[in-house]
């Protein structure tokens, strides 16, 4: 059984993670008053991109890919899932927050060798938001581990069973909050789509990504969409035992972060880093201190 | 094999060596290394033995050696530097001038790091500390030109520490009558806080400094960079954590972890101050860091933020943050001498390290970019690192014990770090070939090796941290901690258990998953670096070179917050106390009336004094 | 449109995930791309196809040329088209890349772009409505079922052709040769 977790986890956090990328293009549309293309399309895009034949530019430029998704797929394993976490006793959040870094670190890897200026201002941009996004990430995380007194993702959804969610406990609401305003953040989505903007440093990193290097770094970030939310339904939500209540609450949350991104124009790097340091950063940092006063 | 032999031999070869390099430099070369690997196989040899010996009576104090687990670990991480070190000079250092001195100097050094740790007494503590300080003195200002002022500060500094050093240890000996650690520990427990606090104090500044800790550091950076690759490899390796080695001695060893609970509480204790000063010292040189230019300040700044990690874990004390601190002692020995190599190793290639010209030069040195990923890995914390799993037990143990901002300033860090480990690589390595480095080779082998062992140590204590923490967890059982369920594969706990053979084969299966994938697509074609997108238009070779300046929104926002008050104040003292015997030095006239004068004048104050004040 | 055959998918999936997502790197001059946005947002939305622009031509699978093509802005078009992942279709858009257009006695204009690149397709107009565009697309999709858009594999394979035809209009060609030219055909 045990093994079978170890399968399944990762293709179903694929599919949702692949649907939920066809849905956010889906609702776009929308938005804009379009038609949009199929739920499917981000298939379509993958199928094609894998039948391409691209450029290298060294056995770092494959390495820094392979190592991201590797990573990104590793993490889903320590991740609570509907019931399901394959290796939960290996460490807990912390090490969550480190493997997290194997997405970037990859990609900035490879973009190197690529060689590209666009692909250099794209990745200190990334960086640089990633110095941004992470100090409220961590506050956050701190506020939920010390609130349970656990380093164990397992642990903080056991202690919020039975609709004792985080989200609205006293002293977590405000963490809470904060985590829905760096979502878009820690996806790399407006409004802080800086690393990769196409307009300006056409696509960031991914300048020189083409077929199976797009393609896997498509699936990273449709990886870590899902990780990025269910991340969120674990900590605030309570998780949930069952696959499909785990999916409802990852849509909701989703959809809610959707109509942020759809409508926002992009941040500058500084702007961006100032917001993150700002708003989000002194909410999750009253939550810690409720939490300790408690 | 007793220790006095080993001191022996470490001192008497490193003068043998001077002495066969006026006969022929092959042989002192060869000297040299084998020195260093057989004091290596002894000291490798002492291990699980403890005991204690008196070597000397001097003055009527009786000198000993001692050697037990603590400073066994210490020793055998000075004795694999110390002979990575010196097979790394060998093509580092050829062709330089006055070589027999630098080796003399490197293995002097060597030595006298040995002896601090297995001296068992205040005294010979002491001189050791001398010989190693001065030695270290003369290697930073090996160099000349700016080496020559590095050197200065540094030995100001540490002359400073070495005055405090001394002042503690005769108030230990005015109250206890002896010098030997152990006697003084079995007798101190009865002293009063006030007393225990006060020489604390003194130690921690001397240890402190040696450890350049903030406010203490200023020597570091400039000390760092201007001494030659391989001995910043073991300036930064091990020789300032000789002074984590002195705050575990004065802290554990001599006060003892149950008085030393008792000095103060709450925020007001010893440890939780030395705990903020740690976290100070993890913060602000992270980001000072973040803003060099040269690849070796770099690393030097880096060195004072990690050093900060190591005293986070030995100051909270207990036995998760002290297993942290020690093994973080350890692995910051390894990846950050690796790290000192590899740039070592590409400025002996190129001739620089500014980290704003160079680029691309992985296409030239793939072996050496290996390396310095590593050991940026290790730095960085990165999973399946040896670094990842010290600062995973110092983090658990800050959030555990209800210090969330320590744990975030740590944590905080931990992503300085990443920026500023990213920019090494990035900015070396990665990027444009440019022209003027398309002749550069790879490292010379007794480069490579040297980097190899220590890449293997940190992957290996990465995957099985069992085998350091096992000996550590013996340490801090001798320390009176609490013992740790250390398993080959990490911690087993309650609270969140670590298991790094899980993270190793998970990441391992995913990685090979995709590896399929990728492998099963359409081969790529590989093209050259110029080749390359530009808008539709071809850019010349090497106009492509986009390294500079490379975090520049950052450097916009931290730079009015970000600057070295403490430096700033440290010089200033020193360009007051010039003026002031500027000042004083102009009463020396050179003409006898006016010395007469003074005296006259003196002695017509204390009359005065005496006969219209009847002072005494 | 065939987008839903699941048959067809398993059959030829390489065939039908290029049919239907062509991703756009256009290049411009002029008027040339003026009806490009209308067709790329919402007035025609273009995505529904599976169109989108995007940034660079490493991911890119369908290159618009529109709008006059001169001596110096065919450089950056060849050096695009090269750099365009494999397999890559290219479309001519509107008179001016055919023949010149108006400015068909301009010494400095290309009249016959597929001298220097390979072009799998023609839309005719000055400038080509929209509605002619989805036709255009919708043509290609068909040589693409049919295995007609092969003007990557021509460009590969008479590399020495086109090389050469470049060689002689530059004079000299800045950067080194995409494909391996047969021996004694690079002088044109």
């Amino acid at each position: 059984m045990k093994l079978a977790e170890f399968i399944i986890s990762p293709i179903l956090a694929f599919i949702i993670g692949i649907f939920l990328m066809g849905l956010s293009r889906r609702i776009m549309a929308r938005i804009h008053r379009r038609y949009g293309p199929p739920l499917m399309q981000p298939v379509i895009d993958l199928v094609k991109l894998f039948s391409q034949r691209t450029v290298s530019h060294g056995p770092i430029f494959d390495i820094g890919v392979i190592l991201s998704l590797a990573g990104t797929i590793a993490l889903i394993l320590f991740i609570p899932f509907g019931g399901m976490c394959p290796l939960e006793a290996s460490g807990g959040l912390l090490v969550i927050l480190y493997i997290m870094l194997f997405a970037p670190l990859g990609l900035a890897l490879s973009g190197g060798e690529g060689a590209n200026p666009n692909i250099s201002i794209g990745i200190s941009r990334k960086f640089i938001l990633s110095l941004g996004y992470e100090v409220p990430f961590i506050l956050i995380v701190l506020a939920v581990m010390t609130y349970y007194h656990t380093i164990s993702a397992v642990d903080v959804v056991k202690a919020q069973s039975s609709f004792h969610w985080a989200l609205f406990s006293l002293p977590l609401f405000l963490p809470g909050l904060a985590y829905i305003l760096i979502i878009p953040a820690m996806l790399g989505i407006r409004p802080f789509d800086l690393a990769s903007a196409p307009q300006e440093i056409s696509s960031g990193p991914m300048a020189e990504y083409g077929g199976k290097y797009l393609a896997l770094a498509e699936i990273e970030h449709a990886f870590s969409i899902f990780i990025t939310i269910a991340l969120f339904v674990d900590m605030f939500l309570g998780g949930s035992g069952n696959v499909v209540y785990f999916f409802l609450k990852v849509l909701v949350v989703f959809i809610i972060g959707l109509l942020i991104n759809a409508v926002f124009p992009r941040f500058r790097t500084e702007q961006a880093v100032k917001f993150l340091w700002k708003w989000p950063s002194v909410m999750a940092l009253a939550g810690l201190v409720i939490v300790l006063a408690i | 094999m007793s220790l006095e032999m080993l001191l022996v031999i470490a001192f008497g070869g490193a003068f043998l060596t001077y002495l066969l390099g006026k006969l022929s430099p092959v042989l002192r070369d060869i000297l040299a290394v084998l020195l260093t690997l057989v004091i290596l196989a002894i000291v490798a040899l002492f291990y699980g033995r403890t005991g204690e010996s008196s070597f000397m009576n001097f003055l009527g104090f009786n000198l000993s050696l001692r050697i037990n687990t603590l400073s066994w670990l210490f020793a055998i991480a000075v004795a694999t530097l110390g002979s990575l070190s010196t097979i790394f000079s060998l093509s580092y250092m050829k062709g330089k001038e006055r070589l027999d001195f630098y080796y003399l100097m490197m293995l002097i050094v060597n030595a006298s790091m040995l002896g601090i740790v297995f001296s068992g007494d205040l005294i010979s503590f002491y001189v050791f500390w001398e010989i190693m300080s001065w030695g270290t003195f003369l290697l930073i200002s090996y160099n000349r030109g700016p080496a020559l002022a590095a050197g200065l500060k540094y030995i100001v500094m540490s002359i400073v520490g070495s005055t405090a050093y001394l002042l503690g240890m005769f108030s230990l000996y005015a109250s206890y009558s002896t010098f030997n650690i152990a006697d003084i520990a079995s007798r101190i427990s009865t002293a009063s806080p006030g007393y225990l606090l006060s020489v604390l104090v003194l130690f921690s500044i001397t240890f402190g400094i040696k450890n350049a800790l903030v406010p203490l550091h200023t020597w570091l950076p400039d000390a760092h960079s201007e001494a030659p690759s391989p001995f910043s490899a073991v300036l930064s390796g091990i020789l300032i954590k000789m002074g984590t080695y002195g705050f575990v001695i004065s802290m554990y060893v001599l006060v003892g972890i149950k008085a030393l609970s008792h000095l103060g509480h709450g925020i007001l204790s010893f440890h939780f101050m030395l705990a903020i000063l740690a976290a100070v010292t993890i913060l602000v040189p992270t980001f000072i860091a973040l803003m060099q230019d040269d690849a070796k300040r770099v690393l030097a700044w880096s060195s004072i933020a990690q050093v900060g990690y190591i005293i986070l874990g030995i100051a909270i004390g207990t036995s998760l943050g002290f297993a942290g601190g020690m093994f973080h002692f350890l692995n910051h020995a390894s990846f950050k001498a690796l790290l000192f190599m590899a740039i070592g190793a590409v400025e002996y290639r190129t001739g620089t390290r500014d980290l704003n010209s160079l680029g691309g030069i992985i296409k030239k040195m793939p072996f050496t970019f290996m390396m310095t990923l590593i050991g940026a890995l290790g730095l960085i914390g990165f999973p399946l690192t040896n670094g990842f799993v010290s600062k995973w037990l110092i983090y658990k143990t800050l959030i555990l014990g209800k210090d969330p901002f320590l744990a975030f300033v740590a944590l905080f860090g931990t992503w300085g770090t990443i920026l500023y480990a990213y920019k090494i690589l990035h900015n070396i390595f990665m990027g444009q070939l440019p022209e003027e480095y398309k002749g550069v080779e790879e490292a010379p082998f007794s480069m490579k090796f040297p980097m190899v062992i220590l890449s293997i140590i940190i992957i290996l204590f990465g995957i099985l941290p069992g085998i350091p923490l096992k000996v550590i967890n013996v340490i801090g059982v001798s320390l009176g901690f609490k013992s740790l369920a250390v398993n080959i594969w990490g911690i087993a706990s309650d609270t969140g258990a670590l298991n790094t053979i899980n993270i190793f084969s998970a990441i391992l299966v995913s990685w090979i998953v995709v590896w399929l994938i990728f492998k099963a697509a359409p081969t790529s074609l590989r093209v050259e670096q110029d080749n390359n997108y530009a808008a539709g238009s071809y850019v010349p070779t090497g106009r492509y070179l986009y390294t500079a300046n490379f975090y520049a929104p950052v450097y916009r926002i931290i730079k009015p917050y970000v600057i070295d008050v403490v430096d700033i104040f440290y010089m200033a003292l020193a360009g007051a106390v010039r003026t002031l015997c500027d000042w004083t030095r102009r009463m020396y006239t050179g003409e006898l009336g006016s010395y007469v004068m003074y005296i006259m004048l003196f002695l017509a104050v204390l009359i005065t004094m005496r006969l219209g004040f009847n002072i005494w | 449109m065939d987008r839903n055959n699941l048959i067809k998918w398993l059959k030829e999936p390489k065939k039908m995930g290029n049919k239907y997502s062509l991703w756009a790197v256009y290049f411009s001059t002029a008027c040339g791309v003026i009806e490009v946005p209308p067709v790329l947002t919402s007035r025609w939305d273009a995505e529904r196809f599976g169109i989108i622009p995007v940034a660079t031509p490493r991911q890119a699978n369908l290159f618009l040329i529109t709008g006059y093509v001169t001596t110096k802005t065919l450089k950056a078009i060849i050096r695009t088209y090269e750099q365009m992942a494999e397999p890559k279709y290219t479309i001519g858009f509107g008179s001016c890349p055919i023949n010149g257009g108006m400015y068909w006695d301009s010494y400095n204009t290309i009249k016959h772009l597929d001298k220097y690149i390979p072009v799998d397709g023609w839309i005719a107009g000055c400038m080509p409505r929209p509605e002619a565009i989805f036709i255009g697309v919708t043509k290609l999709w068909g040589m693409i079922d049919k295995g007609l858009a092969t003007g990557y594999i021509r460009y590969r394979e008479n590399y020495d052709y086109y090389r050469g035809n470049q060689e002689k209009l530059f004079g000299s060609m800045e950067w080194p040769p995409l494909y391996t030219l047969k021996e004694g055909t690079n002088d044109g």
